[in-house]
């Protein structure tokens, strides 16, 4: 039987729909509003009251409120709404609202089971919502019209009905008086197929079973399946396993897999293992990526539909299966299909094996998960070239149509998907498959190095900081944007802790100094926000050419300068600290050993800052000479100005109060080069803008250990200097000019 | 809503808007937020609230449920929670109201 769990998912759209909730009852959508569209203030309170977000905290909250319904809320209200029960509830112990005599749409709201799977925890915690129970294997059978819809009278009225709508003029339209066209604008049309997805059900050939009708009508095999079979099948698994973890739903990939809905029923023992390490590895997976929470809708769907993850089942059981297959594969006739078949079960294994490792706490997992992935990557080979053994689809799917073969079918989930437009999932090929799964293991390695890194800038305590870095890079930028406020408390925050700190020390040690070590290090971490911010606007691509000379100026004149001011000064800080230090432990040991010059933490820092602010200066004047020389093309500001634009750009940054933002006025005075005299010239720009980057260049060259970034600056400094040399002496003064902008 | 006004003996109703119409558009505005079954030319059938209409009948259902088979067979299986949804005037094979919200009756 199919577990689904469509009252959870019913819930939850109930809840975006602003339905009312029933204290009683707990949950959304049990009552329904008859009469003004919109939702009375008595509802809205009970909606805000009942305090969820998500179905899961909705499930999981319990007994925190009295057992009332809607309608005693309202109070001593008259009773301008009329409350009454929403048809197709499968309805459970009577709800004190019964009492009113309000039940004028039928009796016999017999509850259906009150028992949830409560959603994120693995195993089955039963939450009893009602004291009445009943066993209903649907789980929520919410589907089971309830006697209402049965035995009500549903009159027909098409003719009635049709007729009057001719009498309406062409145009007019008949609706509440508080549903208007905005409302209308937000309906999903029906029978059109790019808006309704229920339709496609009825648009294909084939029918649409699902697992057990498909076990019994024999399209598909839960015993002596094939080697052939099982290869095919476990690659297209895979695929599926990949084309949800880069986005899409379970519900259009991996649960298209008919074999993971109900594990049990297959006999096969290395289908049945595989099924159920699928499950695992998806449902590990889930909770590993939800806990991190760096992802957006368009990032990563979590939702399971309800659907079991194998929580019968536990994991040391799973892998045992897994390991028993594999030590029967081995034992047989070793030929190339065999040896296919167990590559895929033992690479299933690792993985899952893996990702288990994660979960536990010692820090000596991280070092296993690692060998793990080792050996699975070495399989990665024999995986890739076993492919053709495989069972094919019988459609073409070099377009990313989902595979047809038997044991998966596209639309057995359709029900479940959201009332949006229909999505398509592009099933990933199997020739890739490969690929995939080796950038997923060397990312997964990384990971595993990141325990050994000593530096302290890679682990920041910043918890919001690092989430941010998590995503993708345009929604990163708007979440930097709006972490610059917090940053501005904190700072503040910071400074009346430092300056408490420096009068205790005063008191207690004279000689020291407290030197605002917190404000300092607070604002470090500002400016880089901020710096991250313009930057990242490159990457993306949001300044036009003619915006580039003030983004240059901010960041060279401005953020780099502060930064390298509050680097010497930790730097020097922190230098005063060491000598205090040295000299006390010189009064404790006579012996001490010669210290050999160590190299400063932040020296690194301190010289990619001096490089980048060369750089930045280097095109901020590069910048003012081509607009000089009308290389670049200014729009003709018809509702806008240039200050406008330049606000904008930089408008997240008003709320930081260290450094204080520059404002156009401000900036316009700070740059202007009228007040040299002779102001220079383009060429004269052009010979800075060149020292400039020959400056970064002797900067990054001088670098111990270069890393790739020092590389790829110097990769644009060096033809910068020559390029500069050239329009400084009048050459390619024609050129018209377009900048390629390298990642930094 | 509406208001009656007695006029030269065939009574005329005066709309929100202060509009004339007939008795049949008053009958429509009785089932506005009412609960309305509507068979759909594909077999589906989609209950809700009726909501808004327009001259060609395009009918949108507020908290609308879709059901697969006819309501009439218990084996129907799940309804698929739509929302907001309309349903273009020439795919309405049939529409059904429950027998009291004829009746009409007056909201405040």
């Amino acid at each position: 039987m199919e577990q689904k769990d469509s009252q959870r998912e019913q819930q939850h759209r109930l809840k975006a729909e602003r339905a009312l909730w029933c204290g009683a009852c707990k949950e959304f959508g049990h009552w329904q509003d008859v009469g003004e569209y919109e939702d009375p203030l008595w509802q809205g309170e009970v909606y805000y009251w009942g305090e969820v977000n998500t179905a899961e905290e909705w499930l999981l909250w319990e007994n925190q409120t009295p057992a009332t319904c809607p309608k005693e809320l309202e109070g001593g209200r008259t009773s301008m709404y009329r409350v009454l029960p929403l048809s197709g509830w499968k309805g459970g112990a009577t709800c004190p609202k019964e009492e009113d005599g309000e039940k004028e749409k039928g009796a016999g709201r017999e509850r259906g089971v009150a028992a949830a799977p409560v959603g994120g925890k693995r195993g089955s915690a039963i939450m009893v919502m009602k004291a009445s129970v009943e066993e209903d294997d649907a789980g929520w059978g919410l589907g089971i019209p309830d006697k209402m819809k049965n035995n009500a009278n549903w009159v027909d009225i098409t003719q009635d009905f049709k007729g009057a709508c001719r009498e309406l003029k062409l145009g007019e339209l008949l609706h509440d008086k508080l549903f208007g066209l905005f409302e209308a604008m937000s309906a999903i049309e029906m029978m059109d197929p790019k808006m309704d997805a229920g339709m496609i059900g009825n648009q294909v050939n084939r029918k649409v079973l699902n697992f057990e009708q498909a076990v019994k009508s024999g399209a598909i095999k839960v015993k002596d399946l094939t080697l052939p079979d099982l290869i095919g099948i476990m690659d297209t698994c895979f695929c599926c396993l990949i084309t949800w973890l880069e986005g899409h739903s379970l519900a259009q990939t991996v649960f298209t897999c008919l074999y993971v809905h109900n594990p049990d029923l297959i006999e096969d023992p290395a289908m049945k293992a595989f099924a159920l390490g699928i499950l695992k590895i998806c449902d590990i997976a889930r909770e590993k990526v939800n806990k991190a929470a760096v992802f957006e809708e368009e990032d990563f769907q979590a939702m399971t539909y309800g659907f079991k993850m194998a929580n019968n089942v536990t994991d040391l059981r799973v892998t045992g299966m897994l390991k028993d297959v594999e030590d029967d594969l081995q034992r047989r006739v070793k030929h190339q299909q065999c040896s296919a078949l167990f590559s895929r079960i033992k690479f299933t294994r690792l993985l899952l094996t893996a990702l288990l490792a994660f979960t536990k706490k010692e820090t000596s997992s991280v070092t296993e998960a690692q060998k793990l992935m080792i050996q699975a990557a070495d399989l990665l080979s024999a995986l890739h070239t076993s492919i053709h053994h495989g069972v094919q689809a019988q459609n073409d799917t070099t377009k990313g149509d989902h595979p047809i073969m038997m044991g998966f079918e596209p639309l057995v989930n359709q029900r479940l998907l959201p009332p949006t437009f229909p999505r398509y999932a592009k099933i990933i090929k199997r020739e890739e498959m490969v690929n995939y799964f080796t950038k997923l293991i060397d990312r997964i390695k990384t990971v595993c190095e990141v325990v050994n890194t000593a530096n302290l800038h890679s682990i920041l305590p910043f918890c919001s900081l690092i989430q941010i870095h998590g995503h993708n890079r345009a929604r990163q930028r708007d979440k930097l944007g709006h972490i610059l406020e917090e940053f501005a408390t904190l700072q503040d925050e910071a400074e009346k802790v430092d300056a408490a700190l420096h009068s205790m020390l005063m008191k207690q040690e004279p000689q020291r100094q407290h030197l605002a070590c917190l404000g300092t290090w607070v604002l470090y971490h500002s400016l880089r926000v901020m710096i991250q911010y313009l930057l990242s606007g490159f990457e993306l691509e949001l300044y036009s050419m003619h915006e580039y000379y003030y983004i240059y100026w901010y960041l060279s004149e401005f953020l780099y300068a502060w930064l390298m001011s509050t680097l010497s000064r930790a730097d020097s800080s922190q230098m005063a600290e060491e000598r205090i230090t040295e000299e006390q432990q010189k009064g404790r040991s006579n012996k001490k050993s010669k210290k050999k010059k160590k190299a400063r933490p932040l020296s690194r820092e301190i010289t990619m800052s001096q490089a980048y602010q060369n750089m930045c200066a280097g095109m901020y004047k590069t910048m003012i000479a081509f607009e000089m020389d009308g290389k670049v093309r200014k729009p003709k500001f018809e509702l806008d100005s240039e200050q406008v634009r330049y606000e904008h750009r930089f408008a997240p940054f008003n709320s930081v109060v260290t450094p204080p933002p520059v404002h156009y006025i401000q900036f316009k005075e700070m740059s202007d080069l009228n007040k040299y005299s002779p102001p220079p010239q383009s060429s004269d720009l052009y010979m800075a803008a060149s020292k400039h980057f020959q400056q970064a260049k002797m900067i990054l060259e001088n670098v111990p250990n270069p890393d790739p970034e020092v590389n790829r600056i110097l990769k644009v400094a060096k033809p910068n200097i020559v390029v500069m040399k050239l329009l400084a002496g009048g050459h390619k003064k024609e050129t018209r000019v377009s900048v390629n902008l390298h990642l930094v | 809503m509406a208001a009656v006004q007695e006029g030269d003996g065939a009574p005329i109703n005066t709309g929100k808007d202060g509009e004339f119409c007939s008795q049949e558009t008053l009958k429509l505005e009785d089932l506005l937020n009412k609960n309305m079954r509507i068979r759909m030319t594909d077999g589906r059938t989609l209950v809700g609230l009726f909501l808004c209409s327009d001259r060609d009948c395009n009918v949108i259902l507020g908290s609308a449920q879709e059901f697969l088979k006819p309501t009439d067979s218990f084996s129907q299986g799940e309804p698929r929670i739509l929302g907001l949804a309309m349903i273009p005037g020439h795919h309405v094979v049939s529409i059904e109201v429950e027998s009291d919200s004829l009746l009409s009756s007056q909201y405040l």
